[in-house]
């Protein structure tokens, strides 16, 4: 049974955490460019029966998977896995993918999010003063990046200083634990996060028309890019595609995060209230608040025809590019650039110190690591680790740990927690388990909904990703000849990584078996 | 924006925050984890 294990201060606490671990940077790039992209206003529709048919339940089935097997001690999907389906010896090496995903998002990560704090610090000294065109600005990011030599960066030398700075913040924060660390981060970082959010929206939307002399070019407009429907395009699968992919991606479910971080919850905390409060609070900052910043400021400022080149050029160039040419144009653009970026800044850190958990977690549970040593040997490896993201950016290396980690493991985990929840370890004992300390009672329908409508929904997304999407990236379809060997090299490294973690839980395993334990 | 727009706005917006709100509610109307 559960040794000493930690456990969470308040019930605030663990709902600012996990919704923490979701609010990230894709709230605030990701959601306003995808909604803007896929049918507007109309985009709520499939976004909304996502969330209610895709988010909440996998959410719900994390945080109660989670408890469950925090009760036995096992903080990890491996050690939770396998408690669930005891008699299956196998099913704890489909766990190593709750490990093996978050650890990969977490070494580039780490790095972006170093970059939204060198910006919130270019922002508030005007480094970036003056870098008035897209052209200029990307020049300036690329120099910063370390892509190019430029009046701004000689190197790469101020993006390592901050990604030192950025990391050894992690660990500080790793360090102290789940209440003393990284709880103390949540219930100051997320109201913060919403203040600067809640401050950004207020200043967009007393934006108006900027420039007289483009009366087209204003803030109403710029809602109605985002917002006004378009019904058309509720008839293509891609765009529910991307509604369903963009609820996965924006709650962390599937990541193993969140059954990381609900494995220190007490048996008669309640799940389901807390998982609607945490999904609340990130849809809160993602519809509301990352609906209401870049791209109806984008569109004040550069208009109908250039607002689809903008939405096109991605999350980075849209956060990095056009935000900071935007604040420039305004009254105290250096405070609002600077509250950009620290928004920015918490999203990342709450999430990536989330991503970091498991790995942590699985050394403490399964191996009985002291918290210092874990984090010590844990730091050194992932220091290590996140080299090849910084020094080879160009080289398609974080695409690729992206999309292995982002986007692959994600929802072929989600698929197997809930066939496991559901089918496995069954329906009945699944709804018992999940009601346990509940201040609320799931709707009866959501039996039906976990056991056949989820799984449906995940299993057509993973077979439309791999037509659509997986079998060109997996051929490299678009990537230079110069860049293959760092591509392969990259899936080279994941295989051995993900072997890896299998021996170790292999282990683990032995070790209990040698020792008695369970 | 057209009235659609605002509407799709207002609703989601509503949605959310009453999500938001309710749940919050009932939590502070309950006993805490201690």
């Amino acid at each position: 049974m559960a040794t000493n294990r930690q456990t969470w201060g308040t019930r605030l606490g663990i709902i600012m955490a996990v919704a923490g671990s979701a609010v990230g940077l894709g709230n605030f790039l990701r959601f306003p460019v995808q909604a803007a992209s896929n049918g507007g206003g109309a985009f709520m529709i499939p976004y909304f029966v996502s969330l209610f048919l895709l988010g909440i339940p996998l959410m719900w089935i994390e945080w109660t998977i989670g408890r469950y097997g925090g009760g036995f001690g096992h903080g990890t999907a491996p050690g939770i896995f396998h408690t669930m389906w005891q008699k299956n010896r196998f099913i704890k090496y489909f766990g190593v993918i709750g490990i093996f995903g978050p650890l990969v998002i977490l070494i580039y990560y780490t790095y972006i999010e170093s970059w939204t704090l060198a910006y919130s610090f270019f922002a508030l000294t005007g480094k970036y003063a003056g870098v008035a065109t897209e052209g200029a600005m990307q020049s300036f990011l690329r120099g910063f990046q370390g892509l190019e030599h430029n009046q701004h960066f000689s190197g790469i030398g101020v993006a390592y200083i901050f990604f030192l700075i950025t990391f050894i913040l992690n660990m500080w924060v790793l360090y102290y634990g789940i209440k003393g660390g990284i709880e103390k981060l949540c219930n100051i970082a997320m109201p913060l996060l919403f203040v600067c959010g809640i401050i950004l929206a207020v200043r967009v939307f007393m934006l108006g028309t900027p420039d007289p002399s483009k009366p087209a070019w204003n803030l109403m407009n710029g809602l109605g890019f985002l917002w006004n429907p378009d019904f058309g395009a509720l008839k293509s699968a891609k765009v529910w595609l991307a509604a369903s992919g963009q609820i996965l991606f924006t709650l962390s479910v599937g990541i193993g995060v969140i059954l990381t971080y609900a494995s220190y919850l007490k048996k008669g905390d309640d799940v389901v209230l807390s998982g609607v409060s945490a999904s609340s609070l990130n849809e809160f900052a993602e519809v509301i608040i990352g609906g209401s910043i870049v791209i109806p400021a984008a569109f004040a400022f550069f208009g109908p025809e250039n607002i689809q080149t903008i939405a096109r050029g991605g999350a980075f160039n849209l956060g990095f590019v056009t935000m900071p040419l935007i604040f420039q144009k305004i009254a105290y653009g250096a405070f609002f650039g600077g509250a950009w970026f620290l928004l920015l800044f918490l999203a990342g850190i709450t999430s990536s110190v989330s991503l970091a958990q498991p790995a942590i977690a699985f050394l403490e549970d399964e191996f009985n690591l002291t918290r210092k040593k874990t984090v010590m040997i844990f730091g050194a490896a992932t220091f290590l680790l996140c080299q090849p993201a910084i020094f080879f950016l160009g080289r398609g290396v974080v695409n690729e740990l992206d999309f292995w980690g982002g986007t692959f493991c994600l929802v072929v985990f989600a698929t197997i927690e809930v066939i496991l929840f559901a089918w496995v370890f069954g329906m009945e004992k699944a709804w018992e388990e999940v009601h346990h300390g509940a201040d609320m009672r799931v709707p009866g329908i959501y039996k039906f909904i976990i056991k056949y409508v989820t799984p449906a929904f995940l299993f057509f997304i993973l077979g439309m990703w791999f037509v659509q999407e997986w079998v060109p990236l997996l051929s490299m379809k678009g990537v230079s000849g110069a860049d293959r060997p760092f591509v392969m090299g990259t899936r080279v490294f994941l295989s051995l990584l993900f072997l890896g973690l299998a021996v170790m839980v292999k282990l683990a395993w032995n070790r209990k078996r040698k020792g008695g334990a369970r | 924006m057209k009235p659609s727009g605002w509407l799709f706005m207002a609703l989601s917006w509503g949605l959310i925050i009453f999500l938001s709100v309710f749940s919050f509610y009932k939590i502070l109307t309950k006993k805490k984890v201690d």
